[in-house]
């Protein structure tokens, strides 16, 4: 990885014609950070990556959401950690569903979790979602962790590297929301626990390199004793 | 003359606190102080003791104050009971709802609200102890708070006060120049344009020494600026050394 410089409000990153990508903002012939993280010009525009932060809905993500208490009638709402909550409408359900033969609440309860993708955000900020997607799915059982979102691709790795080895090595079943959401699927609570214990740290050691590997160690040194 | 008052405020150019005309009483600001908060600072700034944190952006209660254009800012200025001598009645009353509105007309001026529809960031200020100018220090704890927790905007905001003592124009009173002075001037502004975003005054200056006063108050606020930045990279630097 190479060295990104840390930058906080208001420091001038950039001047001329250049593509803004987020945690920038343009005032004349300048471009200055908008919030503080690290200074990122690789991919041909300039951004800022933050280091902190909540999820903000961003059409093409998957997400873990769980079913709030609010049923409407047709459309369930949707907890996904975020300012904005969710609409899932019952004919975005992955199977065909009859809202008027059946009620919503008995096809979901609220406290039911659910991986699935960001069909729309609307301009007002409604977020709706879709399981009418690859992969989409109710999870049941395992258990949830919520991670910081500015995080999330480190756990993911490059080209899922971090998540392939984390799920290689515990034989768990994993998922990853891009709103930092993961679920933790083991044969026994006490991998679970390890597994939750490896995301803390990937966490907390984002920015450090060689993780992959270290994590890795971890693993194998503990799962010994689970 | 009043009970306590000083007879002289400036001996051999030295303020009652040893420290001269320009001078600020020294500053700490630390960013990132509490876990729980998504983003806070703590500023010891001479006497006083401050403590600022932030929430947010998030969904707002109740939901008829949700804007559909931009976020909504809502500061809440309160001060300790134990933060002055005679314990202060806990709780919101006239002068701390006038801060919290100017803080919060201070802080609009950076924020960059208008990404957050429908959303609420809460800033909450929390003066332990006070020693004059608690407003200016909330401020400036408040919008390295709001940076902390990775907020956009435009700039930080630091904030300082000048005024009128026996006759002179001084940087930053502390309570016995606030209390028996004549004038005080709190300033913040947006270090990179020089745009004023609060300006009080108490007591009167003449035409010249308003300027003058004006003046010094900026040179304080961009000291403090320069903290408020060191702050924030210290936190950075922290986070990596913890590993």
């Amino acid at each position: 990885m190479s060295a990104r410089r840390f930058v906080i409000p208001g420091e001038e990153v950039a001047r001329g014609r250049v593509k803004l990508g987020e945690g920038v903002y343009r005032e004349g012939d300048r471009v200055y950070a908008a919030v503080m993280g690290l200074l990122d010009t690789s991919r041909g525009s300039v951004r800022v990556i933050s280091l902190v932060g909540r999820y903000y809905p961003k059409v093409g993500d998957f997400v873990i959401g769980t079913v709030t208490g609010t049923i409407y009638e047709t459309a369930w709402s949707v907890d996904i950690s975020s300012p904005y909550t969710a609409i899932l409408n019952s004919s975005d359900f992955h199977r065909e569903v009859d809202p008027f033969r059946i009620p919503l609440a008995k096809v979901m309860k609220p406290g039911t979790v659910i991986y699935a993708y960001v069909r729309e955000v609307a301009p007002t900020k409604g977020v709706y979602l879709t399981m009418k997607q690859r992969g989409c799915r109710i999870v049941k059982g395992g258990r949830l962790v919520e991670i910081s979102p500015a995080k999330v691709p480190r756990v993911i790795g490059r080209k899922r590297s971090m998540l392939g080895m984390l799920a290689r090595e515990t034989g768990c079943r994993i998922l990853v929301g891009q709103n930092g959401m993961v679920w933790v699927s083991c044969r026994s609570t006490a991998m679970e626990d390890l597994v939750e214990r490896a995301l803390r740290k990937i966490e907390e050691e984002a920015h450090t390199s060689g993780l992959t590997d270290r994590i890795k160690e971890m693993i194998v040194r503990e799962r010994e004793r689970v | 003359m009043k009970a306590g008052e000083p007879e002289e405020f400036i001996v051999d150019g030295r303020r009652l606190d040893g420290r001269k005309v320009d001078e600020l009483r020294p500053l700490k600001i630390e960013a990132g102080v509490l876990k729980r908060a998504d983003g806070s600072a703590y500023v010891e700034w001479g006497g006083n003791k401050v403590l600022a944190a932030c929430y947010g952006p998030k969904e707002i209660h109740p939901r008829h104050e949700a804007n559909p254009k931009r976020a909504v800012l809502r500061t809440y200025y309160s001060m300790a009971p134990f933060s002055v001598y005679e314990r202060k009645r806990p709780g919101p009353d006239r002068r701390s709802m006038e801060i919290s509105k100017v803080t919060r007309q201070a802080l609009e001026s950076v924020v960059f609200t208008h990404l957050y529809p429908m959303t609420a960031i809460d800033v909450f200020i929390e003066i332990l102890q006070a020693q004059a100018g608690t407003r200016c220090a909330g401020i400036t704890a408040a919008s390295v708070a709001l940076a902390d927790a990775g907020i956009p905007m435009r700039d930080l905001v630091p904030a300082c006060a000048a005024g009128k003592v026996g006759g002179h124009i001084v940087l930053d009173l502390f309570d016995i120049e606030d209390n028996y002075g004549e004038a005080d001037l709190p300033v913040a502004i947006v270090p990179r344009t020089g745009e004023v975003c609060l300006m009080q005054m108490d007591g009167n200056l003449t035409q010249e020494e308003f300027e003058q006063a004006f003046e010094l108050a900026v040179k304080g606020c961009m000291q403090v600026y320069e903290k408020q930045k060191e702050a924030l990279k210290k936190a950075y630097e922290k986070r990596g050394e913890e590993q």
